[in-house]
């Protein structure tokens, strides 16, 4: 604890937290049976891909991604836990609000991540490593969930220190000693370097952090722009990334579902697009935004067979955009087994802003959508659907690892939220 | 056929119609011109089979004779030579030889029997207007049309005949702009006619400010203009145009005038701090001024005021600051005036003076 003492202000100080095997602790923490036994949780009951695991379940090798089969050969007392979307939202929005409590500026990085630049807090709270400290416990204490920090002076070596200890652990990395610290690390080991960069690099025999800093930065620069400026900051521990307190205006929203496979049933098929466009509409209309553009597409054997199509106005109404899934179906499907399909709004914009000369105004059609939606939010997702939905598929929402508490990324609602949540103890 | 020119008097020609020819297509001969010689006069032709330009020149001498050369390379090659060379233009078995001083080039060629004319069902009607009224019509409107809307019919100019008039008008359904001339139409019934996009773009750059006759003949499904040495074709677009008297607005109770050129640098200023998508300024009026004010997503902020005389309720109505700044730019007078209602009703802006009821702008709102 020689860090908690050193009087030195850090010029820059940023805090990663990671919740610990996020949904299957909250599993673990409202299910006193499964505490210290090894879980998946699977999409419902019905999902066999793994999206996450105890750490118990992980000494056996198991990781996230893994089909269930798989997994019970390597653990046949594996117990498989359906996933409550809305719960690890909760949790999720409870313990991001209370993290601002230490410092506002923080960034959601996604449902069990988050970056803090606690920089300005340093005089208020004490050294990094004290704050780094105060959030473990707090997350504990509204969650009842551990997590790992990494405290450094730049987001991308915070991320790395954070994997370093787990479960429940805290690493440092002074701003000072980050370049020393990295020099000998893969390159792919920072967030944001996959194989793709780490090729690129290897071409010039940088595979670790180290040597990349040896390379002169125009070769990253002509290669990757600005992103190849900051890998080769990055990689010597500088890098110069501000933490994001706001989520940025949406580029794409969309919805896609898996089908049962090779599914050739034109009616099922419509019904899954019918369900995706209600849920694409309803989200753009939560989000005040409307599109133009839209992508639709179904996965077959060989790959995507997709249109982008556009409509005469930006619109978040269901049926518009289910006019176009209609047009794909019937212009560019030819029966074969479908496995996926994909709606996504290409171009979301706020909507109604600029007004229209010549369109009636879509008074009747937006009325009854502010209705339908009223009803929803009370009482859950399509709970007043077209008539169509009622043959939709029973699989649950799935909730995704960007999802956010603000914004457009807040794709499970969090107006159904029954948490369990016991008193903090 | 072969042909001796004067530099210039084909360079000028070839940059006239080489416009049209698109840089990539489908189909070879479209990116050709083709060269028609009669013994004394040349005729040059460039298509994208929508849009067609001929341009005629004299030659020094020549044979009779036509062919097609690739339209590009040939422009570039006259391009670069000297000023006031001689041109020396032969046709060798599949292959055309230009020679000029102690330059020669060998360019492939296609036969003329193959370049496509526009199929012109049938011949139109025609009237005169001045070459430079027609300018007038184009360029105080066509800023307005649609760009790759799905209502095809708005990604053109809409000209209509009527009532001794002839009248541009545009939109892309946020905005319209209309302009409109005597001219004496009276040989034609009243009709509406949309030419596309590129027809206009082209034909806004080959109009003069002279003020020489164009004559326009308007056939069912095309039309042509002659002036100068050229004979311009543009197919139109099928469609209905929206009702655009319809969008007029009638009933504006809030009447201001500006000075068109303050009006302008301080949009100009604002716009510099508005939202670079959407470009959204709001104005602000009251008891005589008005304030434009901006806002981005980075929270920076710019604000204008202009003293105007305005004796009506406050009103604040924000605009697509982009939509306003062309109508301004459109307008020449000193001042314009702005005829206003509500927050959510369109505007009108037109040019105080003898222009006024030339030329009027509608801006549809924004809500912001």
């Amino acid at each position: 604890m020689s860090n908690d003492r050193c009087p030195v202000f850090w010029p820059r100080a940023i805090i990663h937290v990671d919740m610990n095997a996020f949904f299957a602790s909250i599993e673990q923490r409202d299910f006193p049976q499964l505490r210290g036994r090894p879980i998946a949780v699977t999409n419902g009951h019905r999902g066999s891909c793994i999206i996450t695991s105890s750490y118990e379940a992980r000494a056996f090798g198991i990781k996230t991604g893994m089909r269930l089969p798989e997994a019970k050969k390597l653990c046949p007392d594996i117990i498989q836990r359906p996933a409550r979307p809305e719960i690890y939202a909760a949790v999720s929005t409870r313990i991001m609000l209370s993290l601002q409590d230490i410092s506002p500026d923080i960034e959601v990085f996604s449902v069990d991540e988050a970056f803090l630049d606690v920089t300005h807090c340093q005089r208020l709270h004490g050294t990094p490593v004290r704050m780094a400290n105060m959030l473990k416990k707090k997350i504990f204490a509204v969650s009842g969930i551990h997590s790992s920090a990494g405290v450094a002076g730049d987001k991308t070596t915070a991320k790395f220190a954070a994997k370093l200890q787990k479960p429940n652990g805290l690493t440092v990395i002074p701003p000072w000693e980050a370049r020393q610290r990295l020099a000998n690390e893969p390159v792919t080991a920072l967030c944001g370097i996959a194989d793709g960069i780490g090729n690129f690099l290897a071409q010039y025999d940088a595979y670790r952090c180290g040597d990349v800093g040896q390379l002169p930065i125009g070769i990253l620069a002509r290669r990757f722009g600005n992103l190849g400026r900051r890998i080769w900051l990055m990689c010597q521990g500088e890098d110069p990334d501000n933490v994001h307190t706001d989520v940025p205006p949406p580029k794409s929203m969309g919805h896609g579902k898996v089908v049962p496979p090779n599914t050739r049933n034109n009616e099922v098929l419509l019904t899954y697009f019918r369900h995706m466009s209600e849920k694409l509409a309803s989200r753009l209309r939560r989000h005040k935004m409307q599109a133009q553009h839209f992508y639709i597409g179904l996965k077959i054997q060989d790959g995507w067979l997709s249109m982008k199509l556009n409509l005469a106005h930006p619109d978040n109404d269901a049926s518009a955009i289910f006019k176009l899934c209609r047009y794909l179906m019937s212009n560019r499907w030819q029966h074969q087994g479908v496995f996926q399909i994909q709606v996504t709004a290409l171009d979301p914009q706020p909507s109604d802003q600029q007004l229209e000369l010549f369109t009636p105004q879509r008074e009747e059609q937006q009325l009854r959508n502010a209705i339908m939606d009223d009803i929803n939010q009370r009482f859950g997702e399509l709970t007043l659907a077209p008539a169509r939905l009622l043959n939709k598929s029973d699989m649950p929402n799935v909730i995704a690892p960007a999802w956010k508490p603000n914004g457009h990324r807040q794709t499970i609602s969090l107006t159904q939220e029954k948490e369990t949540l016991k008193k903090p103890r | 056929m072969n042909f001796k020119i004067q530099r210039e008097a084909l360079l000028k020609p070839l940059q006239t119609i080489c416009g049209v020819v698109e840089r990539r297509q489908t189909l070879p001969i479209l990116s050709h011109v083709l060269l028609v010689s009669d013994g004394e006069q040349l005729n040059l032709t460039a298509t994208d089979l929508e849009v067609e330009i001929i341009a005629s020149t004299k030659t020094e001498s020549a044979t009779a004779g036509e062919i097609t050369v690739p339209a590009r390379k040939f422009l570039d090659i006259c391009r670069t030579l000297p000023d006031d060379c001689h041109i020396d233009f032969k046709i060798d078995g599949e292959r055309a030889i230009l020679k000029a001083g102690k330059s020669r080039f060998t360019l492939s060629t296609l036969p003329a029997a193959d370049f496509p004319n526009i199929d012109v069902a049938e011949e139109g009607k025609s009237f005169k207007i001045t070459q430079n009224a027609l300018k007038s019509l184009v360029d105080h409107t066509q800023f307005a049309m649609a760009q790759q809307d799905v209502r095809y019919y708005l990604n053109g100019l809409m000209l209509e005949l009527a009532d001794k008039k002839l009248r541009s008008v545009a939109t892309d359904g946020h905005r319209l702009a209309m302009c409109e001339m005597t001219a004496e139409v009276d040989s034609i019934d009243a009709k509406q006619i949309i030419l596309p996009r590129k027809g206009i773009s082209e034909l806004a750059r080959l109009l003069d400010d002279e003020n020489n006759d164009v004559e326009i003949e308007i056939g069912n499904n095309h039309i042509r203009l002659k002036f100068d040495s050229l004979i311009f074709t543009s197919k139109l677009i099928d469609g209905k145009f929206p009702d655009y008297q319809r969008v007029l607005p009638q009933n504006s109770d809030k009447n201001l005038v500006l000075n068109r050129e303050i009006f302008r640098q301080a949009l100009t200023r604002a716009s510099i701090l508005s939202n670079e998508k959407y470009r959204g300024i709001r104005l602000l009026m009251d008891s005589n001024t008005m304030r434009i004010v901006a806002n981005n997503p980075e929270q920076e902020e710019a604000e204008e005021q202009i003293e105007i005389e305005y004796a009506y309720d406050a009103l604040e109505i924000g605009f697509n600051v982009t939509y306003l700044l062309d109508a301004l730019n459109a307008i020449t007078t000193e001042n314009i005036n702005i005829a206003l209602s509500d927050s959510n009703s369109s505007c009108l802006i037109t040019a105080v003076g003898e222009m006024a009821a030339d030329c009027r702008y509608v801006v549809m709102p924004m809500r912001l």
